[in-house]
């Protein structure tokens, strides 16, 4: 007969292969066992609680573990070094488990379990004797059971420092493996519960940072921050072509990029008292013409068509020539890029929002100076980009204002046809960012001093704001354009794939833009469809997607299968394309009966 | 009375419908009004009054689209007849126009495109993503007066740079008159490179072409 593990708590009777490890029998129930060492019974995260069971005793290194984790050697072992002979009675602690971190993208995330591309082993390595004098690395590999342990050159030096200390010193060291089984470095001490990583979201406005614990998969620190690039240029375009044949602008805009990222990661190894030398691991979530920028790679070939980028996925770069002040011996990884104009901060987007494993028909879409789209329906995904212009970051706008002190950023019609605006910050208003914008152009549709097709209603040809604010003719006529390119982006890959807007089951909505954006007034201009309860603000998805590659090695190769299974619609070469945007240019709510949009599924 | 006609005819251009700015063409045609006098006092003083709604903030890019549209349908039913009647040599002007090499955008160029046609020009329409060595020959072999080149990026516009080099360096530049528009242009950046117009918006390029090939009108 063969044996039976009975796991306490679950209830649950698992029949076991005799001789087979506890640690596969768990896994092979489902169980998430924390095998973090790969088991090999060197790390000590894998200790259950044996309440009944024949066991042979523990070896010296195993009860060392459970020493140094207070628990009773007698009663707590490594599942990995338990072979199930006899029936057996077991506990799993919490601390078994593996850790998850939680993406929220709005209530549209998920738990992603941590599967880190770096981990970091307590080990004491072997000592060399007369009779056995063996280098230490060779020591430190069967200190760490790893006789194929592979060495990145830089480690060789790292452990050539952490190894040979006098033979009075604590022996114990800490390997940094990478995947692998990768050696990427040595520190002394037991520094495994200091592991950290860090997401960054690399915007061309914003720059914002998580500083994750990748032991748990915590967030310990955020920091916010702006692109010092912004003086290149407002746009990714202006940027481009600031860089386009010309290297020593080129270098400049990488260097400043890299510096507000590192004045970022200042301010977040303050808060969390860390060192740059604790953050091992890097994700950067940024658009194609960002990333590229960062590496320091060409971005001509972005500047004119077919508007190719030098890579959709790069291989994780070693730290120390990334400029960022992280540990040297560290991993910068890049989400994969879809696109040129598709980049990496939508497929963290992507990943974030879990979207290829959503049900239904989704549209994902990424508000900014271009519009990023990806539309998922039951037989595909398929993505685009298309030209907003800056008229929603204010840039374009005659009293436009980033969304910052003194842009008003909402406005409301009152009954009395009054209308109010919000602004940020305290003081007078000194223009209007791009949310209030949305807000101020349904307002005035509603209090009829606009017309649909755009014009000014009133005798002096202009909208006023507030005192000293107002929108002329041609600020209209941008808003126009802004929300046409996205409702265009829209439209035309459902047509693509052959659907209606009423066969969308969701829109999730990403961005900083987007979460400030007033749902109901987005819909009245026309900018977003009209579809009840199914608009939904993710919040900035490419951070919450950059952590969510930061921890886990199989959302990496999840992302980058994406550059392949997602297909691209290229707007502007589309014949239709020219109809669809100029019928889109009105301000005008779609799809045209509520009614059915309500009721999708029975509409046919 | 003819004047009704003209203005019917003007208002049919104004309002972008199509099917009435081709029955009134006909009209004109069975009441024999000769067809270059049909075009000049009814449907161009139409066309111009289009241009000012849309410096007036008026009108924007459907209106100015279906504007340019009935102009279209009118000139299809006049053009046998002002052929036969030779009077072809009334049009402004031959124009090649295109969007740079590198650059796919083209609604603007599109639009600047049916305008000129919806103004008598000739107009070669080259489309998108032009070689400069392309926008040359076709002018040269066309015998164009004006070669318009729209750019939407600020790093295709230096294509518009490019092209006024070519034409020194072939000794054509006195050949062409060159005009340039697109979103990143500006008036400023068509004197820098010499260039001899800027076309801010559509009815902008078309004031401009007149300008240039000396068929100003008030």
């Amino acid at each position: 007969m063969s044996p039976l593990v009975s796991v306490l708590s679950s209830g649950r009777r698992i029949s076991s292969d005799s001789g087979e490890l506890l640690s596969d029998l768990l896994v092979r129930e489902g169980i998430p066992i924390n095998l973090y060492c790969g088991r090999r019974g060197v790390c000590g995260k894998c200790f259950v609680e044996v309440l009944s069971g024949d066991l042979p005793q523990a070896d010296e290194r195993e009860r060392t573990l459970a020493k140094a984790r207070n628990l009773d050697p007698g009663r707590f072992r490594l599942s990995c070094r338990i072979a199930v002979r006899t029936d057996m009675t077991i506990r799993i602690p919490d601390a078994a488990m593996i850790p998850k971190t939680r993406i929220l993208a709005g209530g549209a995330g998920k738990d992603v379990i941590l599967d880190p591309t770096v981990r970091k082993i307590p080990v004491r390595p072997r000592r060399p004797g007369l009779h056995s004098p063996h280098a230490l690395i060779e020591g430190l590999k069967t200190g760490l059971g790893l006789p194929g342990l592979r060495l990145s050159p830089e480690a060789l030096f790292s452990a050539a420092a952490a190894l040979s200390g006098s033979p009075d010193e604590d022996p114990m060291v800490t390997a940094v493996l990478g995947s692998g089984d990768e050696l990427r470095g040595v520190e002394r001490g037991d520094t495994s519960s200091r592991l950290f990583g860090l997401a960054l979201d690399l915007g061309t406005t914003t720059l914002a940072a998580e500083l994750v614990d990748l032991g748990t998969g915590s967030v310990i620190a955020t920091a916010v921050g702006l692109n010092g690039q912004a003086a290149f240029g407002a746009d990714v375009v202006s940027r481009i072509s600031a860089a386009f044949h010309d290297p020593v602008q080129a270098a400049s805009l990488r260097n400043t990029v890299i510096a507000s990222a590192n004045a970022l990661l200042s301010d977040l190894q303050a808060a969390a008292r860390i060192e740059p030398n604790e953050i091992y691991e890097t994700v950067i979530a940024g658009n194609t013409a960002m990333s590229h920028f960062f590496l320091g790679l060409p971005v001509d070939g972005l500047a004119v068509a077919p508007f190719a980028g030098i890579f959709a996925v790069a291989p994780p770069l070693p730290a120390d020539r990334s400029g960022l002040r992280v540990n040297p011996l560290g991993r910068v990884y890049f989400a994969p890029n879809l696109q040129s104009f598709v980049g990496g901060d939508v497929t963290a987007g992507v990943t974030a929002t879990d979207l290829p494993s959503r049900p239904g028909t989704v549209l994902f879409l990424d508000l900014g100076t271009n519009g990023e789209l990806v539309l998922k329906t039951e037989r595909g995904m398929t993505s685009t980009s298309t030209a907003a212009g800056p008229a929603f970051e204010g840039a374009s706008i005659s009293c436009g204002l980033p969304a910052q002190d003194g842009a008003i950023d909402r406005a409301i019609l009152n009954e009395d046809g009054g209308i109010e605006v919000g602004l940020i910050g305290e003081g007078t208003a000194r223009g209007v960012c791009g949310t209030g914008l949305v807000d101020l152009m349904a307002a005035f549709l509603r209090r009829g001093d606009l017309s649909p097709d755009g014009r000014i209603l009133r005798p002096d040809k202009r909208l006023p704001v507030a005192p000293g604010v107002f929108l002329t003719p041609q600020d209209v006529r941008e808003v126009q354009l802004a929300a046409a390119a996205v409702k265009t982006g829209i439209r035309m890959l459902l047509q693509s794939a052959r659907l209606d807007v009423f066969d969308l089951d969701e829109i999730l909505v990403a961005g900083a833009f987007g979460a400030y954006l007033n749902i109901e007034n987005a819909e009245a201009i026309g900018l977003l469809p009209r579809l009840p309860g199914r608009v939904r603000f993710v919040g900035n998805s490419s951070l919450e997607g950059a952590r969510a590659l930061l921890v886990s090695g199989r959302e990496r190769l999840r992302a980058e299968g994406l550059t392949r299974i997602i297909t691209h619609l290229p707007l502007a070469r589309d014949a239709v394309f020219e109809n669809v945007f100029i019928e889109a240019l009105a301000f005008r709510e779609w799809p045209e009966s509520p009614a059915q949009a309500q009721n999708p599924k029975e509409d046919s | 009375m003819n004047a009704d006609l003209f203005s019917a005819m003007a208002r049919a251009v104004v309002d972008g419908d199509a099917a009435a700015a081709a029955e009134l063409a006909q009209n004109a045609l069975a009441g024999h009004i000769p067809p270059a006098e049909a075009l000049d006092k009814g449907f161009v003083p139409g066309i111009r009054t289009v241009g000012g709604l849309w410096e007036d903030g008026e009108y924007f890019l459907p209106e100015l689209i279906a504007s340019a549209e009935a102009m279209k349908a009118a000139a299809a039913v006049l053009r046998p007849a002002l052929e036969a009647a030779g009077s072809t040599s009334d049009a402004p002007g031959t124009v090649v126009i295109g969007t740079i090499e590198g650059d796919i955008h083209d609604i603007g160029k599109n639009l600047v495109s049916a305008m000129l046609t919806a103004n008598g020009f000739k107009v070669i329409d080259l489309g998108a993503d032009v070689k400069l060595t392309v926008f040359l020959e076709t002018a040269e072999s066309a015998g164009a007066d004006l070669i318009c080149l729209s750019a939407l990026l600020t790093t295709t516009m230096l294509g518009q740079r490019r092209f006024i080099e070519l034409l020194v360096e072939r000794g054509l530049r006195s050949r062409f008159k060159v005009l340039v528009g697109g979103a990143p242009t500006s008036r400023k950046w068509a004197e820098e490179i010499g260039a001899d117009g800027y076309g801010e918006s559509a009815p902008a390029a078309v004031r401009e072409a007149l300008a240039l090939l000396g068929k100003v009108s008030s």
